[in-house]
């Protein structure tokens, strides 16, 4: 199946024109008490979910936009929502 | 002291009838042999600009009210304005004399930076289909309107000007490097249709009827 990302800007486009940043950690953790080790983790360690997960693309050919989208990673299709089903 | 000169990112090879200097470019007016559509022609020499702000919704370049939703474009006095995002447009001069540059810092003169093409004649599109997938004749979008995205895999800026049989057209801008490939690309497509490269004259009256 052929991925599509729907980009804030442009809308549904062809993945391709896309460039994957990594699936959505939340918010860069506090420098204060932050140890190598949980700062290692949070650089480098995935949850790699089999499902519906929230992913950063950039519009690499076209606006250059950041943004985030919901994946099903099983099907690689775009969800509208975290908790979307088939 | 010795006068500086601006040249093309493009040439064609055909001959030139007629060229005109301006601003230290040389520009070609007409080509030999230019037949009667599609058309090519390079635009490099127009001025273009980029303007970033926070505060896009109320800036008015050169008089002209920038579209508010990204995507959209307005053709006014020659000047082309397309919203790209939320904080940046990008204007052309299509037309017309000489604009003076705007002395706020939030613009960007990028003439030399990128290489500027419009394709024109009634099978345009069906040119531009060998090149990209995008739907540059999308009946739901009022043109003129703007496309970011790949064509002849190359990151562009492409603006439909118009989709209204001998009128339609579009623009497009990318890397001052990609020049040569893009118009060798072009040109290759083209070549079933009938498509030659043209002098600015094209261009010109072109704009003039929309």
């Amino acid at each position: 199946m052929a991925l599509t990302i729907t980009c804030p800007i442009c809308g549904k486009r062809n993945g391709y024109e896309f460039r994957y940043g990594g699936e959505e950690k939340g918010p860069r953790p506090d420098e204060k008490d932050l140890t190598p080790e949980s700062w290692c983790d949070y650089v480098h360690m995935n949850k790699c979910v089999a499902g519906v997960q929230q992913e950063w693309w950039f519009h690499r050919d076209g606006c250059g936009s950041w943004f985030t989208i919901f994946r099903d990673t099983t099907t690689n299709l775009e969800k509208e929502t975290p908790e979307a089903k088939e | 002291m010795k006068d500086i000169k601006r040249y093309s990112p493009v040439e064609f090879k055909v001959t030139p009838l007629k060229i005109e200097t301006r601003d230290h470019w040389d520009v070609v007016m007409e080509y030999h042999n230019e037949g009667d559509g599609p058309w090519l022609v390079d635009l490099s020499h127009r001025t273009r600009l980029d303007l970033q702000t926070g505060n896009l919704d109320a800036k008015k370049p050169f008089g002209i009210t920038i579209p508010a939703t990204p995507g959209q474009s307005v053709l006014e006095n020659g000047l082309l304005i397309n919203r790209m995002n939320g904080i940046q447009s990008s204007i052309y001069h299509l037309a017309g004399d000489a604009i003076e540059m705007p002395g706020e810092t939030e613009y960007t003169e990028i003439t030399e930076a990128s290489v500027f093409l419009a394709i024109m004649g009634e099978s345009v599109f069906a040119i531009c289909e060998k090149l990209s997938a995008l739907d540059f004749m999308d009946k739901n979008r009022e043109t003129p309107f703007l496309y970011q995205g790949p064509f002849s895999h190359v990151p562009c800026q492409i603006v439909t000007l118009s989709r209204e049989a001998e009128k339609s057209g579009v623009v497009l801008t990318c890397s001052r490097g990609y020049a040569k490939v893009m118009v060798d690309a072009i040109l290759h497509a083209g070549e079933e249709f009938g498509l030659k490269p043209a002098g600015e004259k094209r261009v010109t009256d072109w704009i003039s009827s929309l």
